[in-house]
């Protein structure tokens, strides 16, 4: 019994330390990640308004970049090595419109998945400065 | 007559002399059928020497590689335009050349040398439908057929091997040929594309 009771002495200290948990575990640490790459790009892809620039473009490999991508941009224990974001974008003519299409899309998966709301707002906000390397 | 009329004739002379031979292959697939892209080579005996390579070119169109054969003899150059202006991301797995090129928009690119013959598989890193073939022959003499039925290739007289391959195929189909003053007329068949 003494055991039990250091033990569950030591987990409320761990707790009550306020080492708050990263955006990354709150969108559901690895799988939650993969997830909203994998269904960001299926949405994207099949929705008329975005999809033109998805156009034959191989999606498993972009929804594994894109985890990565999420994964070190929420504080979780990656690091994307692809290329830069303006380079990848660049002559694909993506309009403001698209853009926004988009981000309305990660909105609805977001809450389809029950993620909180300023965990959903911290991973917008961080997303946001992107655009201007995104858009044309 | 100026100086530079007087070399390029110097020039055209002996060349002019050299490609006299010709070989006309009729090639068909095992229905007597055109094929829809085939590569066809006179590769002279080793020792002979060879002009220099030519920098070939494969372009990127609408997220397809153009040509989707070449032929290239070994040593050239060949260049990626990338007429998309999107990002691509070349790559040969292929054991005689392998490489990786990545093409941005507004950047221009090295071109890539393709030093020795062989069978080369192109493919793309951001498109995964993309798919070149490139045959590399140690000879200058050489054409792709397609949809016809026809090669005729100008080499100078002399023993030549003779190279038909399609990407069908697994390995080129070989013969020994002998060019002289006159055409020569062969008339092949191969199975055509799977």
């Amino acid at each position: 019994m003494r055991w039990i009771a250091v033990i569950i002495g030591l987990m409320l200290a761990s707790v009550g330390q306020g080492n708050e948990t990263s955006l990354y575990q709150r969108l559901g640490g690895e799988k939650g990640v993969k997830s909203i790459a994998e269904r960001l790009i299926d949405f994207s892809s099949q929705d008329p308004e975005t999809q033109r620039s998805f156009d034959k473009v191989d999606l498993i490999k972009l929804k594994q970049s894109l985890a990565t991508q999420l994964c070190e941009l929420s504080d979780g224990p990656c690091r994307y090595q692809g290329d830069d974001m303006r380079r990848v974008h660049r002559g694909l003519g993506i309009s403001e419109r698209e853009f926004y299409a988009m981000v309305e899309h990660l909105r609805k998966i977001l809450d389809d998945m029950a993620i909180d709301a300023r965990s959903k707002n911290q991973l917008l906000a961080k997303l946001a400065p992107m655009k201007k390397d995104v858009v044309e | 007559m100026n100086m530079r009329w007087l070399t390029w004739l110097l020039l055209w002379l002996p060349m002019s002399s050299l490609l006299a031979a010709e070989l006309r292959l009729q090639l068909t697939d095992t229905n007597g059928a055109p094929i829809p892209e085939v590569a066809v080579a006179l590769v002279p005996a080793s020792g002979v020497e060879r002009p220099p390579a030519q920098t070939a070119i494969i372009d990127q169109v609408n997220k397809e590689f153009v040509p989707y054969l070449s032929v290239v003899q070994a040593g050239a150059l060949v260049r990626f335009p990338n007429s998309d202006n999107i990002r691509h991301h070349v790559y040969s797995f292929s054991e005689t050349n392998k490489f990786e090129l990545k093409l941005y928009s507004g950047e221009p690119s090295h071109p890539v040398p393709f030093a020795r013959e062989g069978i080369v598989v192109l493919g793309c890193n951001i498109h995964d439908r993309m798919i070149a073939y490139v045959l590399v022959v140690d000879s200058p003499y050489f054409t792709v057929l397609q949809n016809q039925t026809e090669a005729r290739l100008q080499a100078p007289a002399g023993a030549y091997q003779l190279l038909i391959w399609h990407p069908g195929m697994n390995a080129p189909m070989q013969e020994s040929v002998q060019l002289s003053d006159t055409p020569k007329v062969l008339s092949r068949q191969i199975s055509g594309t799977p």
